[in-house]
């Protein structure tokens, strides 16, 4: 109670009004700081970001190399926690979680698709498909017929049972996003989903992506290139740790 | 339901990564194959050796006892001496006995002499366990006859050169004929001529020692040919095991009375014993035995263990990335560790399968070379796959909680 007063007391004025009413945006973030301890120094990778995203929006976060954009993906998704600041998915306050409640927000509201895929190379398509839905405890039958359902909405009904070193790199990209969507995330999101890909193959992904957005589907990709950038609705641009522009295009 | 699924998803991973390092598993396990093997392979020999111990054992039964100058085992020259110093059992001990004791049933006097040398025309059988006994005595060693007959108690008092052989002697002078082709031979044992009135069935073998390699002739006839021997063994036969203990306090007491002693007495000045004794040192060989073996498996078991937590922590990183997506599509620390530690189980559990099996596949092979039984032990196969799994939690337990541990940012970024 008293460590709760304190803080009150060196909160700046507006952000305790944005404190006290849980935010109705699908991702609301509230000055949020990523501070690492490099020996003496400290490095600020983030330096007080803040903004919300509502539910169906399509965002691009670009920015150069060393700009902060990975942090900021990785506290979106929950595999990072801020230095200082509030974060909600869905109007939970994710910036106080644990561990275990950041693993099930992970598993529940966020879908991942990574530039190097991440699939697991032992696996098949579909055991890589079900492996959320492991985490999640859904029964065996259930979770079979879910991963199905998703790699056939990907286009890849007649790949199940290949493993991913014996698929093309969109096909394991395709796979990833079969894996992000089958346990129904609140967001999608994807860091350079194209990075590893040659052109062609990167504008099938990008229909894809597409796609899932006119589906309902809210989508964040991070990526440092304007082409990929230029299809999303929304580019917030990041700087040294800052918001540096943030502006709807579409 | 959550459960199930993630030992299975263990059980996958665990039984992927054994078939891709063939090699590497076998020689991570050979610690834990060695040391359940030689927890099985004894337990099994030495669970068959109980079995043949107290049949053999039991035909004499637990009815019978001996009074003999000397004790069947004797552990220290010192005692040899002492024992050498007491006076020699006499045929008046025994008839005092007979006279004396009322609980007794059977009394047989026995002189024994091994290593003698038997033979029929040229032919010849070594080694032979000759034995002078009264009558009552193929009674309480519960011969059984094949062919021919007993002596009968005016052979016995005339002393007829007749005898009782084992399928042994069978075998070794007429080539393996029927017993019944023996009976009326005329053989020489020690040089002297004796009738071959009777043949025992076959007992068989035991610790691949023949039990049939023997002859009785009746124990007048054996002074005669033999000479008299300075102390004899009597035995003698209880109705029923329950009086086997007042049997022997009356014998006891009698046989006292004859030297003079009293139970206050340090040494009774004769050995009182059953085959007990034989049982007890077996009982001893065998349990140190089991000590020794225990002592063998848990070295190669801590050892296996050290093993199996290297190659899990080889693993653990080796697999930092894979731990990194499981993390991102929502394991928790929990989940992580069960993964790894059911795969440490999974692993020790099939070097413990392994290691059963190799230990009776060990123990058969020697009991077939030995020629002896082997009996197989469920309890010891469960407690083999049960202590390597045990291994299998303690060594995988660390490289669990530094998988679980690992930073989902961290683990991702690694190659």
């Amino acid at each position: 109670m008293l460590t709760a007063q304190v803080q009150e007391e060196i909160v700046p004025y507006g952000e305790l009004l944005a404190q006290e009413a849980v935010p109705a945006a699908l991702i609301s973030m509230r000055d949020i700081w990523r501070t690492y301890q490099m020996g003496e120094e400290q490095v600020h990778a983030l330096r007080g970001v803040s903004f919300d995203v509502q539910k169906g929006e399509y965002v691009a976060i670009i920015g150069p190399s060393g700009s902060g954009k990975s942090t900021l993906m990785n506290i979106i998704g929950c595999l990072d926690t801020p230095t200082r600041g509030r974060y909600w998915i869905n109007g939970k306050l994710v910036s106080e979680m644990d561990d275990d409640e950041l693993a099930r927000i992970r598993n529940k509201e966020v879908g991942f698709v990574f530039q190097t895929f991440n699939l697991l190379p032992r696996a098949t398509a579909l055991h890589n498909v079900e492996l959320p839905l492991i985490y999640a405890g859904v029964p065996a039958a259930e979770r079979r017929e879910r991963a199905k359902r998703a790699l056939m909405a990907v286009d890849l009904a007649d790949r199940m049972m290949h493993k991913p070193n014996e698929l093309s790199g969109g096909q394991r990209q395709r796979v990833a996003i079969a894996r992000a969507l089958v346990n129904h995330p609140s967001i999608l999101l994807a860091d350079e989903p194209t990075g590893a890909l040659d052109t062609a193959t990167s504008r099938e992904i990008m229909n894809l992506f597409e796609r899932l957005h006119e589906e309902g589907n809210t989508i964040i990709i991070v990526t440092h290139e304007p082409d990929i950038a230029a299809r999303a609705h929304r580019i917030i641009s990041i700087r040294d740790g800052r918001i540096e522009k943030d502006e709807r295009v579409k | 339901m959550r459960m199930t699924a993630l030992f299975w998803e263990a059980f996958l991973i665990a039984a992927a990564s054994l078939r891709a390092n063939k090699l590497r598993t076998a020689l991570t396990l050979l610690g834990i194959i060695v040391g359940v093997a030689a927890v099985i392979a004894v337990v099994t020999i030495i669970k068959g050796l109980d079995r043949t111990v107290a049949n053999t054992f039991s035909s004499q039964g637990s009815t019978v006892f001996s009074v003999s100058k000397r004790p069947m085992v004797i552990l220290s020259r010192e005692d040899l001496v002492r024992f050498n110093k007491r006076k020699d059992i006499t045929e008046d001990d025994a008839e005092a006995i007979a006279r004396l004791c009322s609980s007794c049933w059977r009394i047989g006097i026995a002189v024994n002499n091994p290593n003698t040398l038997v033979k029929y025309n040229d032919q010849k059988s070594e080694n032979v366990l000759v034995r002078g006994v009264t009558l009552p005595m193929l009674a309480i060693d519960d011969v059984n006859l094949a062919a021919g007959r007993a002596w009968t108690e005016t052979e016995e008092t005339a002393a007829h050169r007749v005898c009782v052989v084992g399928a042994d002697i069978l075998t070794n002078l007429f080539g393996g004929a029927p017993p019944e082709q023996a009976i009326g031979r005329e053989i020489r044992i020690a040089g002297q001529p004796f009738e071959i009135i009777g043949v025992a069935e076959k007992l068989g073998s035991i610790f691949g020692f023949s039990r049939d390699n023997f002859i009785y002739i009746p124990y007048e006839a054996y002074k005669r040919a033999f000479g008299a021997r300075t102390s004899l063994i009597i035995f003698v036969q209880a109705r029923s095991a329950d009086e086997l203990e007042n049997v022997e306090d009356e014998v006891r007491t009698i046989m006292r009375n004859r030297r003079g002693k009293t139970f206050l007495d340090e040494d009774d000045g004769f050995a009182l014993e059953t085959q007990d004794v034989f049982l007890d040192l077996y009982k001893r060989a065998t349990s140190n035995i089991y000590l020794v073996t225990i002592g063998v498996a848990s070295v190669s078991l801590i050892v296996g263990g050290i093993v199996v937590m290297n190659i899990m922590l080889v693993s653990v990183t080796e697999r930092t990335r894979e731990i990194g997506i499981r993390k991102a599509v929502g394991a928790r620390r929990r989940d992580i560790l069960t993964q790894f530690l059911i795969e440490a189980v999974v692993l020790t559990a099939i070097g413990g399968v392994i290691g059963v099996g190799l230990g009776f596949g060990c123990a058969y092979g020697l009991a077939f070379a030995l020629g002896f039984p082997t009996l197989i032990s469920v309890w010891s196969a469960i407690l083999g796959v049960s202590v390597s799994s045990v291994v299998g939690i303690i060594s995988g337990s660390w490289p669990a909680w530094r998988a679980a541990e690992l930073d989902p940012v961290e683990a991702l970024r690694a190659e």
